[in-house]
């Protein structure tokens, strides 16, 4: 492994940016995701910064069973984000819709269908410590030696 | 009405300060917003649609999660309108417990738009405080229901749990200190002068217009219309001898303040119930039967509806939900975004309306 | 090929919130009073309104009924109130413009009964156009 390459792997572990998109839950994630932030669970301790931009991000939080408004939309938030990324589904919503996939409703789960998905996080809502948890485990997993494994 | 304009500025749906995904189309002029338009569709889940045809066991826990935010009073609505259809009977130590659970919600769901807005005019020292605060309303919420979201504590004849003495205890300590904080906040929010150059006089709502989009909660008391709260006509808060409190200015400040305003009630409330809860049952019987029924009650964003019509086994046959985001979005973005200065004050002008898009949509 | 980055066609999503137990009744009794198929007043609010104020219809319909019942007599039949502020179906100019026509009618001899009827034709024409 190349100096370079140790280096990146040390940045890329100590910094993550993370951005999440809401594809139609009932709110409860994204507050715990907002909870995350607080001084209590001190997201950034980890080197962790939300700020929901998807051109800056490294690992986007999906939250939500999937709704028509996003068809196309999610897909391209997607392809904004430069690589090495990531997508975490949070919540049961994105993993099997949860209580909305009965009949007659709008939703399209699961959202892997849609956008490549490498972690879950279950629970309706997860605690904010798990999805603390989960981001801190994909990162390096997905991040480590990136360029090596691209070639 | 809908116009074909040549510059629309679009905002969202992925935008850096809101929550939610929802599109405001702004038709400026230069910086000058000269109206807005809202596209939706980004949350819509169906709800309604979902609920009719099943027994309200099912759809009590789908009416919690219209809302994640405040999941505690859609329980509360879904089940006393079932309450009022069948006429069973609440003890009125869970009836209390009811208020307390709630005004617990209330207070977190307050407390998070608060954040939310300092957040969106960069004021992040204050938000993180605001948030830390929120952790232990959180805390509370959990000791008392067993959840920290959609808690489902509420059911058809009293509650799930009881308040035990030494969680009674701790409920009072943990008052005492969120009012400590949320008190030095709200003296940081008034004089904060370099707050007050973002939120006053932006985003003024008038009366009248409040009126005319039937604006409610805390959005319509900040303009002055302390009549619109629905606690006002709740038998239990009836009991306690609650007021609401309101403002005249009608813009984001007052909107705020009206937020923390209400934390504080909301904690002097919760000192009533525990000081006057009486020993005995939490849960009595009752089936819930046919009926139809327009119930509303006060969530932290306004007035919520649920018109319900069931059959005798208790399934809902037909339901629609009135949510306050409705009301107060639109009185939002038809109202007070019309003639803000600058695009810089959209989102938190958006923002200072408590938005929740999940609600809107259903 | 060109085109708009993210404008989407909304009908779909427009006609799930016309379709809600509460939206469909207002439709209908709005159809009723003015005489138009509610086919074409659905397209028609879909058309003009945008998805918030379409999910607000029904508590600003409500609203408007109730103060239109306190209106003077020949705006509460004719619900100037209601049809142009509180579900903008007409704009508020379109509607003066029809109130004034109908208060010449009944000035010059016209029963109010037979004025207020020619007044929601015109209303039901400007709709139509």
């Amino acid at each position: 492994m190349s100096l370079l390459q140790r280096v990146k792997n040390f940045v890329r572990s100590k910094s993550i940016h993370v951005a999440y998109v809401d594809v139609g839950s009932c709110n409860g994630c994204d507050i715990e995701v907002l909870a995350c932030l607080s001084p209590r669970y001190d997201i950034e301790q980890y080197g962790i910064y939300v700020h929901n931009n998807p051109r800056e991000a490294d690992i986007l939080l999906v939250i939500g069973a999937f709704t028509p408004g996003w068809e196309e939309k999610l897909r391209s938030v997607w392809e904004k984000i430069p690589d090495p990324k990531a997508a975490i589904a949070i919540g049961n919503c994105p993993i099997s819709g949860c209580v909305f996939n009965r009949p007659h409703s709008l939703i399209d789960p699961p959202v892997a269908k849609h956008i490549p998905i490498s972690a879950q996080v279950p629970g309706c809502p997860p605690r904010p410590t798990e999805i603390l948890s989960a981001v801190l485990a994909v990162a390096p997993v997905v991040f480590k030696d990136y360029e090596v494994k691209k070639r | 009405m809908k116009r074909t304009v040549d510059v629309s500025i679009p905002v969202g749906p992925v935008h850096p300060c809101w929550k939610e995904p929802a599109r405001v189309k702004c038709e400026t002029k230069g910086e000058y917003v000269l109206s807005a338009e809202v596209e939706l569709g980004y949350m819509k889940k169906g709800i309604e649609r979902i609920m009719r045809g099943r027994p309200w066991q099912e759809v009590m826990f789908l009416a919690e999660r219209v809302c994640g935010i405040c999941s505690v009073i859609h329980n509360m609505v879904f089940i006393e309108a079932l309450e009022a259809i069948s006429s069973i009977p609440v003890p009125d130590r869970a009836a209390l417990l009811r208020v307390v659970v709630n005004e617990l919600d209330r207070m977190q769901s307050h407390i998070l738009a608060n954040f939310s807005y300092c957040y969106t005019i960069e004021h992040e020292t204050l938000g993180m405080y605001l948030l830390d605060v929120r952790e232990k309303v959180m805390d509370e919420l959990e000791r008392i229901t067993g959840a920290r979201v959609t808690c489902a504590y509420i059911v058809p004849g009293g509650v799930r749990f009881d308040l035990r003495a030494e969680d009674a205890l701790h409920l009072r300590a943990n008052l005492a200190a969120i009012e400590e904080e949320i008190t030095r906040y709200m003296g940081m929010f008034e004089n904060g002068p370099l707050i007050a150059l973002r939120s006053r006089e932006i985003g003024i709502l008038t009366r009248e217009a409040a009126q005319e989009a039937c604006a409610v909660g805390p959005t319509a008391r900040a303009s002055g219309m302390p009549e619109t709260d629905r606690r006002l006509r709740h038998p239990t808060y009836q009991k306690l001898g609650f007021t609401p409190v309101s403002r005249e200015e009608g813009d984001n400040y007052a909107r705020i303040m009206m937020r923390f305003q209400e934390v504080l009630q909301s904690i002097a409330l919760i000192r009533m119930c525990l000081d006057s809860l009486p020993e005995g049952p939490i849960r009595g019987g009752g089936i819930p039967g046919a009926g139809e029924i327009a119930y509303s009650g006060e969530a932290p964003r306004g007035e919520l509806s649920y018109f319900i019509k069931t059959d005798a086994a208790g399934r809902v046959l037909d339901i629609a939900i009135q949510t306050p985001s409705i009301m107060n979005i639109e009185a939002c973005c038809h109202y007070m975004l019309k003639g803000v200065a600058s695009l810089a004050d959209v989102p938190s002008t958006f923002v200072s309306s408590d938005p929740c898009i999940a609600c809107t949509e259903r | 090929m060109s085109g708009y980055l993210y404008e989407k066609d909304l009908s779909s999503m427009k006609y799930a919130i016309l379709t809600s137990t509460r939206h469909d009744r207002m439709v209908r009794e709005i159809a009723d009073d003015l005489g138009i198929p509610q086919l074409r007043l659905r397209r028609y609010i879909m058309d003009q309104f945008d998805m918030l104020l379409m999910e607000n219809l029904p508590a600003r319909y409500e609203q408007g009924k109730r103060l239109t019942a306190e209106a003077p007599a020949a705006e509460r039949d004719l619900k100037t109130h209601l049809y142009s502020r509180a579900v903008p179906l007409i704009q508020e100019e379109q509607m003066e413009c029809i109130f004034s026509r109908v208060k010449e009618m009944m000035e010059n001899g016209m029963p109010e009964k037979e004025a207020v009827s020619a007044g929601r034709r015109l209303i039901r024409e400007a709709i139509l156009a």
